[in-house]
């Protein structure tokens, strides 16, 4: 994984200002990307994922609150396990935990680090947070009708030629390149 | 030529090499193909001569009653006869749907037939593809009524004998069986009747799923 | 022989160790590519920087090939690796509400996760957003369930579905990442002489 050379923390001797650094070539990104992913198919049998994760932490917290509930319904119970082992020991949980570490120290090495919105410059902050959640909820809803995300079903299932995964991934393009025009005020 | 290589930059190079690849896959075509398999002949002997992969009727008699559910019994012979009578726990998976059924190459068999033939000629098979838990059942349902359901003894036998054989008759009455004693001249050839065990477990791993408790998702 | 644990070669408490290193190597890798950054996954639809469709489509021609070549070499046994069955329709609607959903909130959950990770706000209000749209999504489940579980077509990959060989599918989605890697460079371009605006 290679970034290109950050010049401007050469020249910006005083003030010790480490600027981010910008990001890595796409397809080299793209290489590494691949090869974790193929390494989680030969080690572990099965790809990476996201929305999962997600799913058995509400199932779990829903089972707390109101157990009859969660009981009755079909997709929750689809998580909980059978009883015997916590259903929090879950792989995706664990992947996931991993996703934020990995995350974190790529941004900290690379200075990236940073408490801020990113937003084009026509919306204000409010409203980017107000989008953000939105597009969140519709994403998680998405995604559990389709049985998994872009990391669980574009990236896992392409890489794997998954016939559902593959209409699944064209849908998204679809449906994201239609309805840009809308939304067009928030990043351009 | 170097020249042109050495101009080019990363992301081409994998471009290039990624064409490479993808027009070799063109030409392999398919990438695992059953219909071809590769023989290890040598393993397959040695297998044969050490006896490593043949259970008796015995040990899988004992295994039942223990409750030890880890590999799934499978019967060979034809539909009419599993219905007939089968081995308590036994799939019917007839000879020609093998290679179709869901057998998986991570879990273990045990195969029977009527005698050794069939599950001889389904382990050489599975073996050769790439499967590592297939175990034969020596004797096959023949020597399953013959030692467990239906043993006799000689009419005359020693005290140790009769211990011995003590254990052999329950058993057999263990699996619904008829022991017996050897009267010289007669047979015993009655029908097997299909009797509820209730003692011997369910397998509790259904063909073709794995272990795991949570649904593998993503 | 592969799948490693599916051949028990470590149990369930080290798989989960595993899951986590994998996960740091997922997380890196989307960070190095600017995914935790919203602006650059929105521009995407944007045509003005592609950097998710090559980070994308290389990731999956590699994966591919890989799994193509081990499986060849007989070293991995593909029918032993979990994917999902398909459910053509429900998954293709999922699709269509992912892509608005995308757009409008300008990641997807894993890139949420990093985006939150190295500080950003919006990535914070994403995630949070995604649990209620599951949380959502449970609850009327009940209602929705049988639209949920229909066209379902069980474990069914393109070459089989297309009675095309594996290795003719491989090629052609080499073809066509490189195809489209292509159209993205030179759209890249012409758009930035047009609006002369940077990648970023």
């Amino acid at each position: 994984m290679t970034t290109l050379s950050g010049t401007f923390s050469k020249e910006k001797t005083e003030e010790k200002v480490f600027a981010p650094k910008p990001y890595s070539n796409p397809y080299i990104v793209g290489v590494g990307l691949g090869l974790v992913l193929l390494a989680s198919f030969l080690i572990m049998g099965r790809g990476l994922g996201a929305s999962g994760a997600v799913s058995t932490v509400v199932a779990v917290a829903v089972e707390k609150t109101a157990p009859e509930h969660a009981a009755k319904n079909n997709f929750y119970k689809e998580y909980l396990g059978d009883g015997t082992t916590n259903p929090l020991k879950d792989w995706l949980v664990f992947e996931v935990i991993g996703v934020a570490i990995g995350g974190f120290l790529s941004g900290s090495l690379a200075h990236r680090i940073k408490g801020k919105v990113e937003k084009g410059p026509n919306v204000s902050t409010r409203t980017r947070l107000i989008y953000a959640f939105v597009g969140g909820s519709l994403m998680g809803f998405g995604a559990k009708l389709a049985r998994g995300c872009t990391s669980g079903q574009a990236l896992t299932g392409g890489a794997f030629l998954n016939l559902g995964s593959w209409a699944f991934m064209m849908a998204v393009f679809g449906g994201g390149y239609l309805f840009a025009y809308f939304v067009r005020r928030q990043w351009l | 030529m170097k020249n042109l290589l050495n101009g080019l930059s990363t992301p081409k190079k994998l471009a290039a090499i990624a064409l490479l690849l993808g027009v070799l896959a063109l030409i392999i075509g398919n990438s695992n193909n059953r219909n071809k398999i590769s023989v290890n002949a040598n393993e397959i002997a040695l297998s044969t001569i050490n006896d490593q992969d043949k259970i008796s009727v015995n040990t899988l008699a004992d295994w039942l009653i223990k409750g030890n559910a880890d590999f799934t019994l499978v019967d060979l012979r034809t539909e009419k006869e599993f219905n007939e009578y089968n081995i308590p726990t036994s799939v019917n998976i007839k000879m020609e749907e093998l290679l179709s059924s869901n057998l998986r190459r991570n879990q273990k068999y045990l195969f029977y037939g009527s005698d050794d033939i069939a599950s001889a000629q389904a382990w050489f098979i599975l073996k050769s593809d790439g499967y590592k838990g297939v175990y034969i059942l020596k004797g096959g349902m023949n020597s399953w009524k013959n030692q467990i359901l239906y043993p006799e003894r000689a009419a005359i036998i020693t005290s140790d004998d009769s211990l011995k054989f003590e254990k052999i008759k329950e058993v057999s009455l263990h699996f619904g069986g008829t022991p017996g004693i050897q009267i010289s001249g007669q047979t015993t050839n009655t029908a097997p009747t299909q009797i509820n065990v209730p003692q011997v477990p369910k397998l509790s791993t259904p063909l073709g799923t794995t272990t795991k408790k949570k649904k593998e998702g993503c | 022989m592969m799948p490693l644990y599916k051949f028990n070669f470590f149990g369930m408490d080290a798989s989960l160790v595993i899951a986590v290193i994998i996960g740091i190597g997922f997380g890196f890798a989307l960070e190095r590519g600017g995914f935790g950054n919203a602006r650059i996954l929105a521009a995407q639809f944007y045509f003005y920087n592609m950097r998710v469709l090559k980070v994308m489509f290389t990731a999956i021609v590699t994966a591919m090939l890989g799994l193509f070549y081990f499986t060849w070499i007989g070293w991995l046994d593909l029918s032993l690796v979990y994917t999902t069955d398909t459910f053509l329709v429900p998954q293709i609607v999922g699709g269509l509400i992912l892509g608005i959903g995308f757009v409008i909130g300008g990641y997807c959950p894993g890139t949420s996760v990093v985006s939150a990770a190295t500080g950003r706000y919006d990535g914070m209000s994403f995630f949070v957003g995604f649990f209620f749209g599951v949380f959502v999504f449970g609850e009327i489940f009940p209602l929705i369930e049988n639209f949920y579980n229909s066209t379902p077509m069980g474990r069914v990959l393109l070459p089989e579905f297309f009675g095309i060989s594996h290795g003719m599918v491989v090629f052609l989605v080499v073809v066509m990442a490189l195809g489209a890697f292509a159209a993205a460079e030179w759209g890249e371009k012409v758009r930035f002489k047009i609006t002369g605006r940077v990648k970023e």
